[in-house]
């Protein structure tokens, strides 16, 4: 069968099995993909390949020296590869026994047991007995390497992941090899803790039982697990996890590559966050406040109180006087069902949720929302990478990494901030400001831009008077900052006018300081200015607070915009002037807090309703408390902060006694008289999908297990005509 | 504590390789002549020169033999015992040393005085058994020779008795896990 | 009297100084090698010359430097002197009493291979050594031989010494160009090979002291008078390591293909066996090479010649062991060395020279059993060709070879519980 090779894959066979991969694939991918397994430690499929555990033998032949490690040597055409000859037997086993004669027997008390790599690999591949009769090593065991995890200096086989990982990846030496030889072991320097936020995935990635995680210790064996497909609810990066439950509890989450947004990582926060889901503060009953007291009530008796109260306030003062503040962390169906009550079954146009500053749904220049214009893929492509007011390692650790992967690539790190940032010492340059001085500093890169001859090409002239009306501001900035930050910002500017792609973000809150309202406005005409929005490895964009951020604004949570940012008919009372406003009589708060964010709720207020999970501080001073679910007992969709939609799946039953947001909403829209026919999230994701043109095509199929990153499906001009346009200024 | 001409000279090392890293090794030299030992402050100072985690210092600090993890005596006595010096008598020459200094190998005396290892192959085998004191050549030894070095070192550093308080053991010069060798 | 090319005027007093160098010819090859060849032309003398590296692989030192990669990325070069190879010390001579012959080498290499940076890796225990080539370095710089602009010809070049820290793996290769780089000293992936991508990415040509030491001479001399002596395919002469139990060991330079019995008895050279004892086993080449039986001891010291009896030319180390000699215990303290000198990164190397001496150590000291040998034959056939470097291969070296011919000794051992021969030389319990 002589086919003409129109692909561009390689061919070769592995045990007579013929196997086709691109080029570049090593031996040991190729024959996983044909169904092989060949046993590996040392290698990690986001790492270079070491061969240094010398596990992977494989005969191929017509290469020297046999036999040869899988995992270092890349395919080649024609290549005829053997994985069960008798000398890779004898290698493997020889390499099994070796590493099994300083291992403990601990498999009884060891929690990799049941998912241990020497427990299967010696099973499959290794000897049936040692010949080792003499002394093992003994080190004291455990030893915590920081509070988080636990190190078995006798179980390590010296495998290297862990190391590499801290070198390579998250590149902070949590921790490295110390000693050489038999005596080598996995430690950190003395009295260092190995407290990087990243620390989980090396114990996820342990082969072994070397590593453990303090949260999971002796919780449970691997088999009794029920694993469920589901993303992490703590950041707005949404890293694809897998949640582990035994029983009713969830046991620990582990990571489920999504080479889009976390590359096979997770930060720990997210890896063993989750204590609220299983805490016993979980509200298990509905609460209605008698006497001046929060008292268990039944569902019936809440919604009832819940109608009535509403219809009297709205016939009393109108239906301005309600207003609902919605949920950063609810799923994008709640969010939707939760505007529409207010908008359609109570007619209210006060809708909002704690964010950060944005002038207006949608820029002006671009016409586009205000999200992240790049994908987190594309940090990789970028040639420079600016973050001012923002350090994703304390917000959203895993582009972080990200980040440094980009920077093993070549792409230049570029800092502004008030204090230090953990990639302070990768960046090219460290632009320290003083304290809420983002503002000024966007102001100043913008200023030195415009002043720059290809920008001048371009006329811009609206953006030239609204600089040229700020710069005594601007000068006065200049004075405060100092020369040597004043000469950074300029060579900065400089910078990006030349790049080939840069990546400007800045921490949404971030726009929350004094001084700072302008800062997105003014990154996104700086790239727009610089050519930095359409361009590969390009783009601007606000790195999000929450797991359904952006979800709660293309959901229309916000004051002055419908789902899909289209614009309403009356503008409500934004978040800070709906809380502090004596015409707000009735408050409903769903997966908020915002006694958080202010001093007091409205003076005038008369009736308050809050749905959550545990009794907060707001839930505390409601009327009625609705007892919610959290992400790891619903089903739904969530949107991150580069728009990918994913889907979270439950993995528990929904705590007994309590119900999740979508299902309550239903309920208060039906006692207070509009019957909706959603019987699951996939319904209220369809009526979605079929009149917010970000979500337009979407059905929970379509979702499937890695997300769909959607985007505007509106026909855009290239920004130059969007800005000739010239959307007047609010 | 590093002096801060020390910490300039590993700001100049850096500065001399085409790659800064290089430089760690001569650095921790310096840093090691200064105290004794590679230290807590060594491995900062070192770091802070050339840019590297303190984690990352200690790690490489750690693989080679001649960087001290521990402090070390006032002479550093290496007797070789690789297959040259192990045919030609190294081993009584060892066992000699141990009886005169009163320590076993891989130990420091508790007075601080000696320091006695047994190290691999000196590249001297020619004039073997051969040893170094403080990182100096003493070649073709016999008893005679160890008997007479010991002696005056034992006057140079008012070393009163050979033996210590307790039975002739010495302080380990590492921390010594349950049945691991003590070869340094 | 045979011609002494390295070790010419080696005993000279002041041969260590630039003035008393330059007294005996120093630096007269440099200057020509300046004046009157280009680069590639120096490449293909030393290639006429056969002149093959003297650490212990002995590959072709014009080939090695021709295989440089062309492209634009900066060239090194690195003088491997980490001379830990047991048994071996001709390096230590080279650069204590004449360190400016290895630096004449080291300028003449940088030349030919348009290298504007070259580093000398000296291990850190050869003190005096370290400062003799510093020194000489420095008096090379003085006198205009090393900088900018080398007496006048264009060529610049910098010169880096650069101390290691004891590390017996460091003398490897790749692992050495780790140790440079200033990581911990773990042997790298080949492919790529340093001459396409080694010190700091850019292509780079490691050559053993003594190699680079003998360059002057053949350009002084030519490649064919360098070719005369020695043999066909080894070409030379090289400084035999002579130690164990002969009557006068120490650094004895012979033309390559002088017979072992010559270097052993000769007057000249060893003088004979220490005691005039019998001749027991010979290593040739440092303790990594295979132990050869006094029976081919007439065995002439080339390189193809030592490999058609069983074992290489090596490092050059020869080792002799007399009758005396407990195989068994000689081979345990062997192994120990690889043990302690394993850098720890491949598991066959780490826990295999671990186990073998923990095997061999409970042979030599009575409690070994009868199923031990064939034991430890198979733990060095599962670390032998499945190591990553060739340290792991090294480590099996004695011991398979030392089984092969003296298994009766270890079958002793194993039955009466003692040597069979000689006291053993330890006496105490490690």
């Amino acid at each position: 069968m002589s086919e003409e090779k129109t692909d561009e894959l390689i061919h070769l066979t592995i045990d007579d099995i013929p196997v086709a991969v691109p080029p570049g694939t090593l031996v040991w991918a190729a024959a996983r993909q044909a169904g092989i397994e060949i046993p590996i430690y040392c290698y990690h499929p986001k790492m270079p390949p070491l061969g240094a555990c010398r596990m992977c033998f494989v005969e191929i032949e017509k290469l020297p020296k046999p036999p040869q490690t899988a995992c270092t040597t890349p395919v080649s055409e024609g290549m005829i590869v053997h994985t069960k000859t008798e000398k890779v037997i004898k290698a493997r086993k020889g390499t099994l026994e070796f590493l099994l004669i300083n291992h403990p027997l601990d498999c009884p008390i060891c929690d990799k047991g049941g998912e241990c790599d020497l427990q299967d690999f010696t099973l499959r591949h290794g000897p049936g007995g040692t010949r080792f009769d003499l002394y093992k090593r003994h080190y004291s065991k455990p030893i915590p390497v920081s509070d988080r995890v636990m190190l078995d200096r006798e179980r390590c086989i010296l495998c290297q992941r862990c190391t590499r990982f801290s070198s390579e990846i998250s590149m902070d030496d949590g921790l490295v090899m110390i000693s050489r030889g038999y005596k080598m072991e996995v430690g950190t320097a003395p009295d260092h803790a190995f407290d990087s936020i990243f620390s989980g995935n090396t114990v996820e990635m342990c082969p072994v039982g070397a590593l453990t995680a303090t949260a999971y210790r002796f919780k449970s064996r691997p088999w009794e697990l029920k694993r469920i497909p589901s993303v992490c609810n703590n950041c707005s990066v949404g890293c694809n996890a897998r949640v582990d439950v035994r029983v009713d509890k969830i046991m620990r989450l582990m990571s489920r590559t999504n080479d889009a947004i976390d590359d096979g990582w997770l930060c720990d926060r997210g890896r063993w966050g989750f204590e609220f889901v299983n805490s016993s503060q979980r509200l298990r009953t509905p609460l209605i406040r008698r006497d001046g007291k929060l008292e268990p009530a039944t569902w019936d008796q809440a919604f009832y109180l819940i109608a009535s109260r509403i219809r009297s306030i709205a016939d009393t003062h109108g239906a301005q006087a309600i207003g609902g503040i919605g949920s950063t962390r609810t799923t994008n169906e709640e969010a939707y069902l939760f505007q529409k009550l207010l908008r359609e079954v109570i007619g209210t146009p006060h809708i909002d949720h704690h964010h950060g500053y944005f002038p207006v749904p949608r820029d002006l220049l671009t016409g586009k929302p205000w999200m992240m214009t790049n994908s987190i893929a594309d940090i990789e492509k970028a040639s420079h990478i600016v973050l001012i007011a923002a350090d994703p390692y304390e917000r959203q650790p895993i582009l972080n990494l990200r980040i440094k992967k980009a920077m093993k690539s070549g792409a230049h790190i570029y800092i502004i901030n008030e204090s230090e940032t953990e990639l302070d010492r990768f960046a090219s340059s460290k632009i320290s400001i003083p304290q809420n001085g983002a503002g000024s500093a966007a102001k100043m890169l913008l200023k030195h831009v415009l002043n720059d001859e290809i920008a001048k090409a371009h006329q811009y002239e609206e953006m030239r008077a609204m600089i040229q009306s700020d710069d005594e501001a601007i000068r006065a900035a200049e004075e405060y900052f100092g020369v040597e930050a004043t000469t950074q910002l300029q060579h900065l500017a400089e910078t990006l006018v030349g790049s080939t792609g840069a990546i400007i973000l800045y921490d949404e809150m971030a726009t929350l300081a004094p001084g700072c309202a302008d800062l997105a406005a003014d990154l996104q005409a700086l790239a727009v200015l610089t050519d930095n929005i359409t361009r590969a490895g390009s783009g601007v964009g606000p790195l999000f607070e929450d797991a359904n951020s952006l979800g709660a604004r293309d959901m229309g949570l916000l004051p002055d915009a419908l789902p899909g940012y289209a614009q309403t008919a009356e503008k409500g009372l934004a978040y800070h002037k709906m809380l502090s406003s004596p015409d707000i009589k009735a408050l409903f708060v769903m997966g908020a807090n915002p006694l958080r964010h202010v001093e007091q709720l409205p003076s005038k207020l008369e009736f308050l309703i809050v749905q959550d999970i545990q009794l907060t501080e707001t839930a505390e001073l409601a009327d009625v408390v609705l007892p919610a679910v959290t992400f790891a007992e619903k089903d739904g969709s969530m949107t991150n902060v580069d728009h990918h939609v994913q889907a979270i799946r439950h993995a528990l039953r929904p705590l007994p006694g309590a119900k999740p947001d979508w299902e309550i909403l239903v309920e208060i829209a039906k006692y207070l008289g509009q019957k909706w026919t959603y019987t699951r999230p996939q319904d209220i994701l369809s009526e979605i999908a079929a009149s917010n043109p970000f979500y337009s095509g979407l059905t929970w199929e379509r979702l499937g297990a890695q997300g769909v990153r959607t985007q505007e499906q509106m026909e855009l001009n290239d920004t130059d005509v969007a800005m000739r346009k010239g959307a007047a200024h609010a | 504590m590093i002096s801060e001409q020390a910490k300039q000279r590993m700001r100049d090392l850096a500065a001399r390789y085409p790659v800064a890293r290089s430089a760690i090794m001569p650095a921790l030299y310096i840093a090691q002549q200064e105290e004794g030992y590679i230290t807590q402050a060594a491995l900062q100072a070192v770091a802070e020169a050339i840019g590297l985690t303190v984690d990352d210092v200690e790690s490489v600090a750690t693989f080679y033999t001649m960087y001290y993890q521990h402090p070390p005596g006032k002479k550093v006595i290496k007797v070789c015992t690789s297959i040259a010096c192990y045919l030609r008598g190294c081993d009584a020459v060892v066992n000699h040393l141990e009886k005169r200094l009163g320590i076993k190998r891989g130990e420091t005396s508790a007075n601080g005085n000696y320091t006695f290892m047994t190290v691999e192959c000196l590249a001297s085998c020619g004039t073997a058994p051969v040893m170094q004191v403080n990182d100096e050549f003493v070649e073709k030894i016999t008893l005679e020779m160890v008997d007479a070095l010991v002696d005056e070192w034992n006057d140079a550093l008012g070393n009163i008795s050979n033996t210590n308080a307790s039975d002739g053991q010495g302080r380990n010069i590492k921390n010594v896990e349950p049945k691991t060798e003590i070869r340094l | 009297m045979p011609e002494l090319i390295v070790t010419k005027d080696i005993d000279a007093p002041g041969l260590d100084t630039l003035d008393g160098y330059r007294q005996h010819g120093g630096y007269e090859a440099l200057s020509r090698a300046l004046k009157e060849y280009q680069p590639d032309e120096l490449v293909e003398l030393v290639k006429k010359s056969g002149l093959r590296g003297r650490g212990g692989a002995g590959f072709p030192t014009g080939t090695k430097w021709s295989f440089l990669a062309k492209n634009d990325k900066t060239r090194y070069l690195c003088c491997n002197a980490d001379e830990s190879e047991p048994g071996t010390f001709k390096d230590r001579m080279i650069m204590e009493k004449s360190p400016h012959l290895l630096v004449e080498g080291v300028i003449l290499a940088s030349y030919a291979c348009h290298v504007s940076t070259a580093f000398i890796y000296v291990r850190g225990e050869l003190a005096l050594a370290g400062r003799q080539v510093e020194r000489a370095i420095e008096e090379a710089y003085a006198a205009g031989y090393i900088g900018k602009n080398i007496l006048g010809s264009g060529f610049s070049l910098d010169v880096i010494l650069h101390r290691g820290a004891g590390a017996y793996i460091c003398g490897e290769e790749s692992a050495l160009m780790e140790s440079l780089e200033g990581r911990r000293g773990y042997p790298r992936l080949k492919p790529p090979f340093p001459a396409a991508v080694g010190l700091y990415g850019g292509p780079t040509v490691i050559n053993n002291c003594e190699t680079l030491a003998t360059l002057p001479a053949i350009i002084r001399n030519g490649a064919e008078w360098y070719a005369s002596f020695g043999t066909e395919k080894s070409t030379g002469t090289r400084i035999f390591c002579l130690s164990g139990h002969v009557k006068k060991p120490g650094n004895y330079e012979l033309p390559l293909g002088t017979p072992i019995r010559t270097l052993i008895y000769d007057e000249q050279y060893g003088g004979g066996v220490l005691d005039d004892r019998q001749l027991k086993a010979i290593i040739p080449g440092g303790s990594s090479t295979f132990i050869l039986g006094a029976d081919k001891v007439d065995t002439p010291l080339d390189f193809e010649s030592i490999a058609a009896a069983g074992s290489m030319l090596g490092s050059g180390g020869v080792v002799v062991m007399h009758e005396d000699t407990c195989i068994v215990d000689a081979v345990l303290r062997m192994t120990e060395f690889y043990r302690d000198e394993s850098c720890g990164k491949c598991t066959p190397c780490r826990e295999g020279t671990y186990w073998l001496t923990e095997i061999l150590h409970r042979i030599e000291h009575g409690d070994g059993k009868e199923s031990d040998i064939d034991l430890l034959m198979d733990i060095c056939d599962n670390i032998s060709g499945k190591s990553f470097c060739p340290l792991g291969d090294a480590a099996t070296s004695s011991i398979t070879s030392s089984i092969k011919l003296f298994r009766e000794e270890y079958v002793y051992h194993v039955r009466e519980g003692r040597c069979m021969v000689g006291r053993g030389v330890t006496q105490t319990d490690r």
